[in-house]
């Protein structure tokens, strides 16, 4: 059988995280899995919903040694896990506080304790073992699962610390704004220090200020692991932050300009990661310095007539990139938009990423976005556009806009709002975007 | 019309019009939760008003300082805070 160690290097005296300030060592967290993993229900499938990271961490290796499956379903809404737990019920839950599911059983994960006991041994995991599910929300709003093995998630951690020169010696801590029940937020902030020796911090600070105290209160070098909208929030809090050695933001696209405001900010490396679901991370890109992406080692990519086909030893099959990119070298690639964002305006081809990139590159931009209503069947269907930009009015937009894009795609009308009804992971579901079009239509007939 | 104070109903705008809201500002209770049954707002909500916040009033949120986990209770929580730590 083929395995993967659960961690890279083991030293036992070396901290793994920060919970409340107080340093939780390597040889601490391997005593704090075995406990548990000796408590775990016998049952294939686990929910866990543990808020504090290095909780988190420890139910999901003790589920790991135990040969279970973490289920990491997309939203902690109620409706969307009573739909996993009906899909999935052999399941159970793992909490830290007093959550829990209807119909499952509860299994509370201890705070951690201050003994170190065990051998000392690193368990070992077979990379074929499906460590966990991840889901898609799909356009059906029914979750789609995608099954991820303990070798895929071990050799994106590795080779995405190759890219970024992480070097077990530097023992960089990690602090991050993302969920680690997130595909990205698991990958860069559990599995990454793992895997390299790291530590993180064990919170998930939301406010510029949280970033700043989270930051401040663990040792250089250290790492932010974050999102655009994040970012824009700590460049427009005008605060002093610790330095930084590496910041990587995903989810969104990051504009090049704010890019270099964090660069500056932070004294800082800003890498965008890109990926998605089915696959994980896949290339990273430094923002300010680069617009080709460059894919992570042992991917490989093929034009094919469907589109563009991702290879990588830790897949069973090619997987089909989702989105519209074109490859400049083997292992180089420029994005030009997400697939699901193609939209066709009049027999004119286009893709909404690449005009929400156009569109907030503009000076005074803030945050805007491209959205296309759905057909009425009448006449063509125009796009809208919802932009943030404080003290800017619609024409000074259009007028920048129709120098960078095609008329047809020019938006009919461009709304000015405070702000884009952006979710937890600061992405903005087509719901969200319908709603926000409603509202501004029943307020222009109520002459609001 | 609920009993508020001038810093009340001037957050109140500055929430609704920060999160683009369809309530009428005079109509959010100061006692009511702001998040989750009140006015259902999320981490999000609270990034974007936290700017708007710092911006307005110069006052910086955190959400682990045990003195303002209160904070955004409800708008009444919210403005005590403001006015202990507003710097303009």
């Amino acid at each position: 059988m083929n395995t993967a160690a659960l961690l890279g290097p083991y030293h036992a005296d070396r901290v793994l995280a920060w919970e409340n300030g107080h340093p939780i060592t390597y040889g601490h967290f391997l005593s704090d899995l075995t406990a548990l993993a000796d408590q775990l229900p016998e049952k294939p499938t686990v929910i866990n919903l543990a808020e504090d990271r290095y909780r988190f961490l420890v139910g999901f290796a003790a589920a790991l040694v135990r040969g279970q499956t973490t289920l990491l379903p997309p939203s902690r809404a109620p409706g969307v896990l009573a739909r996993i737990a009906r899909e999935y019920t052999t399941s159970y839950c793992l909490i830290d506080g007093t959550e829990h599911i209807e119909d499952l059983p509860s299994c509370q994960i201890p705070k951690h304790t201050t003994s170190q006991t065990g051998n000392g041994k690193v368990p070992q995991v077979s990379v074929d073992h499906p460590a966990l599910v991840a889901f898609t929300s799909g356009s059906t709003g029914r979750p789609h699962p995608h099954s991820k093995t303990w070798g895929s998630l071990v050799a994106i951690a590795r080779s995405t610390g190759t890219r970024l020169g992480l070097r077990t010696a530097h023992h960089a801590t990690m602090v991050a704004t993302v969920p680690h029940q997130h595909m990205y937020g698991l990958e860069t902030s559990i599995m990454l220090p793992l895997q390299h020796g790291m530590a993180f911090h064990a919170g998930r600070p939301l406010f510029p200020e949280d970033v700043r105290f989270a930051l401040a209160e663990v040792p250089p070098p250290r790492m932010l692991v974050t999102t655009p909208l994040h970012i824009r929030a700590c460049v427009t809090a005008h605060s002093q932050f610790p330095r930084v050695e590496c910041i990587l933001s995903a989810t969104a696209p990051l504009p090049t300009s704010l890019a270099q405001q964090a660069e500056t900010l932070f004294h800082t490396s800003v890498y965008e990661v890109y990926g998605f679901t089915e696959a994980g991370s896949v290339a990273t890109r430094r923002t300010v310095a680069e617009k080709a992406w460059h894919v992570l080692d042992g991917i490989t990519l093929h034009q094919e007539s469907a589109g563009c086909s991702l290879h990588a030893p830790y897949l069973r099959e090619p997987i089909l990139v989702p989105d519209l990119v074109s490859l400049q070298e083997p292992h180089r690639f420029l994005l030009h938009g997400r697939g699901t964002d193609l939209v066709n305006i009049g027999g004119h081809r286009g893709s909404l990423s690449d005009l929400n990139q156009k569109l907030n590159d503009i000076e005074g931009v803030q945050d805007g976005v491209f959205f296309l209503p759905d057909e009425t069947g009448t006449s063509v269907t125009r796009l809208v556009a919802f932009v943030v930009a404080p003290g800017k009015v619609a024409e000074h937009i259009l007028s920048a806009l129709r120098t960078v894009i095609d008329p047809m795609f020019l938006p009919r009308p461009l709304h000015l709002v405070p702000s884009l009804p952006r979710n937890e992971t600061g992405k903005l579901t087509k719901e969200a975007l319908l709603r926000l079009l409603q509202e501004l239509h029943s307020g222009e007939r109520h002459g609001t | 019309m609920p009993d508020v104070s001038p810093l009340e109903a001037e957050v109140a705008k500055l929430i609704v019009r920060t999160l683009t809201l369809k309530v009428d500002p005079a109509q959010i209770q100061p006692e009511e939760p702001l998040f989750g049954d009140g006015l259902g707002l999320d981490s999000i909500d609270a990034l974007e008003l936290s700017l708007a916040i710092s911006q307005s009033y110069g006052h910086q949120i955190r959400s682990d300082d045990p003195e303002t986990v209160a904070t955004f209770a409800s708008l009444r929580s919210l403005c005590r805070s403001i006015e202990q730590h507003r710097t303009k």
